[in-house]
């Protein structure tokens, strides 16, 4: 029994913090608003991250799940405006199905292949090399996609909704969905460790009554609340990283519990962040709803608490045994 | 990571599944089930037999060192005994104060003299504690404590009134928080006294709870008397020696817990099939629910034993109680909800587990620091929020 990182997975998550930190300030989040970051693909690329679970052959490092955890919750904390969930989902499924040519090409950056995600839509399929989908439990391309662009409520995606022929290939559907959970769920572990940390120290940098609001319990309270969520959230989600990387028999309940969690936790913490920053926290200049965005975007995608809910409630009540 | 137990871990299972597959039965075998929270005034003469028998089989002080006449056993093994000893559903432990509490804050402070005197009767279950913190006007507030001893020649002179003090009815010791210095107030000028429960200035008057039971007890000292060596750590410095215990109250000792609330929801969701409950979507929600958080506090706890990634979690740690106080409430609000209509009529059998749940729960976010102290706890040393 050892439930914990590796040094050298530690030692990644920390490579990639300074170099966001450096990198990716709100700033550059604000700006892919305006303009989509192509440029962050290539410098993750460049940092080994889009290839970092694909196949040796295919230019990969090997790695898995317990490997890029870490570093798709730094993205979040940063708000980074990329599309990590659609790559670190499909890496292995191309690489399932052999297409190790167009693997390589995402793993360096040249090329993107955009998932259609259970809600209906696929992000920058306008620019994908192809669109994988799942119907009715079967991976498959959307061939001759059309596509009808839609606007998210986060400015920094591009969503479309996407139809096409459907070219089934042989690879396993509910993986594929669960890694996409999976990394969305960690992505939301970041993010909300951030608005966490942006309301604790507004808290205490911001004077009422003569003293921090952060002095004051009803404030406190509400920061400990979103903290405890945050807290029972991640190791949820490092859990299923296991799960999903030996292929253990109750993967995708560890993954349903993650994405539950960690949606709820970013929902929440979202909340009580904005509540305690007050009618500062509510304006387009303040950062905080950059992050509530993705937050919002996150949490519905890739199955809603309701869908995850559902899936854990059906093992419960059958019976399931899980240690 | 490996979220799974080694060979030898297993193994260690198997020894503790047959020594209380062989243990529990006999006249151990009702015991079964009983005792534990909410229940603690259950059988207890039994279960301090039940605790001797543990401490001959070596369970006692498992996290104890060995030079303090424990086990030393690893924190993995200590999660895997508390897990198996829930899953047999062997009673509740009546030593659970001296070993949990009194003994590690004895092992840390006490001079050798103490450790041989009181370490070895926690250990074969023969020497019961409680704890003389709370005071009527000290809850929350500890540092408002008003108990005060005075030295009288080779004694300390207790006089004060201690207050929801657990099994103080069965304790032959009781460890005392007082004041003994001159000038005291607050945090300075209180000592830690160890006092014999059975003489004439002790009287404890058994407190009836909302449950029916009577687990704690207020406890009066009118003169009681203890010899000057038996106060555990520096004179007029018990504050340290206090927080050090509560610490174990908040920290570690709550881990085999979780194994007890699986037995218990586990009971609730066969209720829920039973009579039909399962069928409401929202009734399997909030069970679903309470699965994954039950789940999640497992995993916290994993967590924090493995040393490797301590840097990161003291945050994690600190919220346990809070946790599991608003875990174990919300699962007794849900089996009032699974019984429908008959949650307002008493009766045998499955229902009234439920019952005796439900009002017990009613407790978890008071005893123990209430969820709003450790709030402000939490907010102030987790988040460094201003005082």
């Amino acid at each position: 029994m050892r439930f914990s990182f590796t040094e050298e997975q530690r030692q990644m998550r920390d490579a990639l913090r300074s170099s966001l930190t450096e990198s990716c300030p709100s700033g550059r989040v604000r700006a892919a608003w305006k303009t989509p970051d192509a440029a962050l693909r290539i410098e993750l690329a460049e940092q080994g991250i889009l290839a970092i679970n694909l196949p040796e052959d295919a230019g990969g490092l090997g790695l898995g799940a317990q490997d890029w955890v870490l570093l798709a919750e730094e993205l979040g904390l940063v708000a980074a405006p990329v599309n990590l969930i659609e790559t670190l989902a499909t890496n292995p499924t191309l690489a399932a199905i052999g297409a190790l040519d167009l693997a390589s090409q995402v793993g360096t950056g040249a090329e993107f292949v955009a998932l259609e995600e259970p809600g209906g839509f696929a992000l920058d399929a306008d620019k994908a090399a192809g669109i994988l989908a799942v119907r009715d439990g079967r991976v498959g391309w959307l061939r001759d996609a059309t596509l009808i662009a839609e606007t998210s409520v986060d400015g920094t995606r591009r969503p479309f909704k996407v139809d096409g022929r459907f070219e089934a290939v042989d690879a396993d559907a509910t993986d594929l969905l669960d890694r996409a959970a999976l990394v969305a769920a960690a992505e939301l572990v970041g993010l909300s460790r951030r608005m966490l940390d942006l309301a604790v120290e507004y808290s205490k940098s911001r004077r009422q009554f003569g003293k921090p609001i952060g002095s004051f319990q009803a404030v406190q309270h509400h920061l400990v609340d979103a903290l405890q969520r945050i807290a029972f959230a991640a190791p949820a989600v490092y859990r299923a990283a296991w799960s999903v990387d030996t292929n253990h028999p109750n993967r995708s309940v560890h993954v349903s519990m993650a994405k539950v969690y960690a949606s709820e936790a970013a929902l929440f913490t979202g909340r009580k962040a904005l509540q305690v920053h007050g009618a500062i926290g509510y304006t387009f200049e303040y950062d905080l709803h950059m992050w509530m965005k993705r937050a919002w975007t996150l949490s519905s995608a890739w199955g809603d608490v309701r869908h995850h809910t559902d899936r854990v409630g059906q093992f419960v009540m059958s019976g399931g045994q899980d240690a | 990571m490996d979220m799974s137990f080694s060979a030898e871990e297993e193994l260690f299972r198997e020894e503790v599944r047959t020594w209380l597959g062989e243990h529990l039965v006999g006249d151990f075998a009702r015991l079964r089930g009983r005792g534990g929270l909410g229940d603690m005034d259950a059988f207890v003469e039994e279960r301090i037999a039940w605790e001797q028998e543990l401490g001959r089989g070596g369970w006692t002080g498992l996290a104890w060192s060995k030079e303090s006449g424990g086990r030393g056993a690893s924190l993995v093994e200590q999660v895997i005994f508390l897990e198996e000893y829930a899953r047999s559903r062997a009673p509740g432990r009546a030593g659970h104060i001296g070993e949990g509490l009194l003994g590690p804050t004895v092992a840390a402070f006490g001079t050798d003299a103490q450790k041989a005197r009181f370490l070895a009767p926690i250990l074969a279950g023969t020497e019961i504690w409680c704890q003389g913190y709370s005071e009527p006007n000290a809850g929350s507030d500890l540092a408002a404590l008003q108990t005060r001893a005075v030295r009288d020649g080779d004694n300390w002179v207790i006089d004060g009134q201690k207050v929801w003090t657990s099994l103080a009815m069965v304790s032959q010791w009781c460890f005392v928080l007082a004041r003994t210095g001159a000038g005291s107030s607050r945090h300075e000028g209180i000592s830690c006294l160890l006092v014999r429960m059975d003489q004439p200035g002790v009287r404890v008057v058994p407190i009836r709870q909302m449950t029916g039971n009577a687990e704690f007890a207020e406890v009066f000292f009118d003169g009681a008397t203890t010899p000057v060596d038996h106060v555990v750590g520096p004179v007029d410095g018990g504050w340290k020696v206090a927080m050090h215990t509560l610490a174990h109250e908040r920290g570690a000792s709550t881990l085999g817990q979780q194994a007890d609330f699986t037995n218990e929801l586990r009971a609730l969701v066969q209720v829920a099939k039973d009579n039909g409950a399962a069928n409401d979507p929202g009734i399997r929600d909030r069970l679903a629910e309470l699965w994954m958080r039950l789940k999640v506090m497992r995993l916290t706890a994993l967590r924090t034993l493995s040393a490797h990634d301590r840097g990161e979690l003291p945050r994690e740690a600190m919220i346990t109680k809070l946790f599991w106080a608003t875990w174990h409430r919300d699962l007794g609000e849900l089996a009032m909800d699974v019984l429908g209509p008959d949650a307002a009529v008493l009766r045998e059998g499955h229902d009234h587990d439920l019952h005796r749940l439900f009002l017990w729960t009613r407790s978890d976010t008071i005893y123990a620091g209430t969820n709003e102290i450790q709030k402000n706890l939490i907010a102030q040393r987790a988040l460094g929020m201003p005082r």
